[in-house]
């Protein structure tokens, strides 16, 4: 079985890097993306099973990002999960439209939460 | 599609505050560094990782943590502008910026970029507080960090405008460049609150905020430049009278 790609967006470069560190050694192989406009090549490059997402990110927000995977079949099933220090303010009902399955909360997780939540929703 | 852009709007837009620093947003900008070295500092304990990992992960811890220090120390100095005295003196704003250049070139290298200072053969001065001036251009140099393409220089900018009268000490970054949509909102905000230049979305707008309480605490002003491919913040100060005279 081949290995699935987990796409990390959070223009954070150490914190994304923490990720992917986290992600490779369960099993998983990683691409970082700075911001949405990188992330969107990304998409289309690296074909991600799951999607990890910050909120606030330079240039577009996540939901700009959002949107424009939800406007496409194929990338709008792909399954993201929110990794934020916002994660309190933000409902998984309200999101869930946008192809949210998870949020993590950037501020009281452990970075192995990334793995238990990749794993959850590939399931 | 409304209840979309509903929450969107809600979400984005409470992050941003109008021109008086609050606790939420001194909040959020601590929230992120601190988060970051309390996940490191997890996975350090756990183990499992090599001498060099290990080192570069305490490396982050420290200049992750130094960069949070800097912002609760201009929080502080933020508060006391009225009750404090900030003498002005002629300053050269070039030893100054290669000094703050010089100061953050480890974050910097740590994060793969470049700070330089655009030197001038003609120095220029300016009238300052030292410690003030400082604490807005590493804030600027700062958030310029967090926007910079990977590999890119960030550019200490010094220029004479209005016939010398005044100088612009400009960060230009080189990343992704500001969206038609948020510029024209910054712009703005920028032309009803002229002391108020908001961040990128990313971040709450404190360290501009606390920028644009410094620069005014100088009868300076700060405000922002968007490029194809980055943006310039800038402060504008007057120039030293006793130019002439050196």
């Amino acid at each position: 079985m081949s290995k699935k790609t987990v796409l990390i967006v959070d223009d954070d470069a150490w914190l994304a890097e923490l990720y992917a560190r986290v992600l490779q050694k369960a099993g998983y192989t990683t691409h970082v993306s700075p911001h949405a406009i990188d992330a969107m090549s990304a998409i289309d490059d690296v074909h991600p099973d799951v999607i990890i997402l910050d909120v606030l990110l330079t240039g577009n927000t996540a939901f700009t990002l959002l949107h424009e995977l939800q406007s496409y079949g194929d990338t709008g099933a792909i399954p993201v999960i929110l990794c934020t220090n916002l994660a309190a303010d933000i409902s998984l009902d309200d999101v869930k439209p946008y192809g949210v399955k998870r949020i993590l909360d950037k501020s009281v997780m452990v970075p192995e939460d990334t793995v238990a939540a990749v794993r959850s929703v590939l399931l | 599609m409304s209840s979309k852009r509903g929450t969107h709007e809600q979400l984005v837009g409470g992050m941003l505050y109008d021109g008086i620093p609050s606790l939420v947003a001194a909040a959020h900008e601590l929230k992120s560094p601190l988060a970051l070295v309390r996940q490191l500092s997890l996975l350090l304990e756990a183990g499992d990782i090599t001498p060099d990992e290990q080192a570069r992960m305490l490396r982050q811890i420290s200049l992750t943590s130094e960069r949070a220090l800097r912002l609760t120390s201009d929080l502080t100095r933020a508060t006391r502008l009225d009750d404090a005295m900030f003498a002005l003196e002629p300053i050269n704003p070039q030893q100054l910026c290669i000094d703050i250049a010089h100061e953050l070139a480890p974050l910097f290298a740590a994060h793969g970029r470049r700070l330089s200072v655009v030197s001038r053969k003609h120095p220029l001065l300016l009238v300052a507080n030292r410690d003030l001036l400082r604490r807005i251009i590493t804030n600027f140099s700062d958030n310029a960090l967090h926007y910079a393409e990977a590999d890119s220089a960030v550019e200490i900018q010094i220029r004479a405008l209005q016939k010398g009268e005044i100088i612009r000490l400009g960060v230009r970054d080189y990343g992704p460049a500001l969206s038609s949509d948020m510029w024209r909102s910054l712009k703005s905000k920028l032309a009803t609150a002229p002391q108020t230049v908001h961040a990128r979305p990313q971040s709450s707008g404190l360290g501009l905020y606390i920028a644009s309480q410094f620069a005014d605490a100088m009868k300076g002003t700060i405000g922002v430049t968007r490029h194809r491919d980055g943006a310039t913040f800038y402060v504008d100060l007057h120039a030293s009278r006793q130019l002439p005279l050196l």
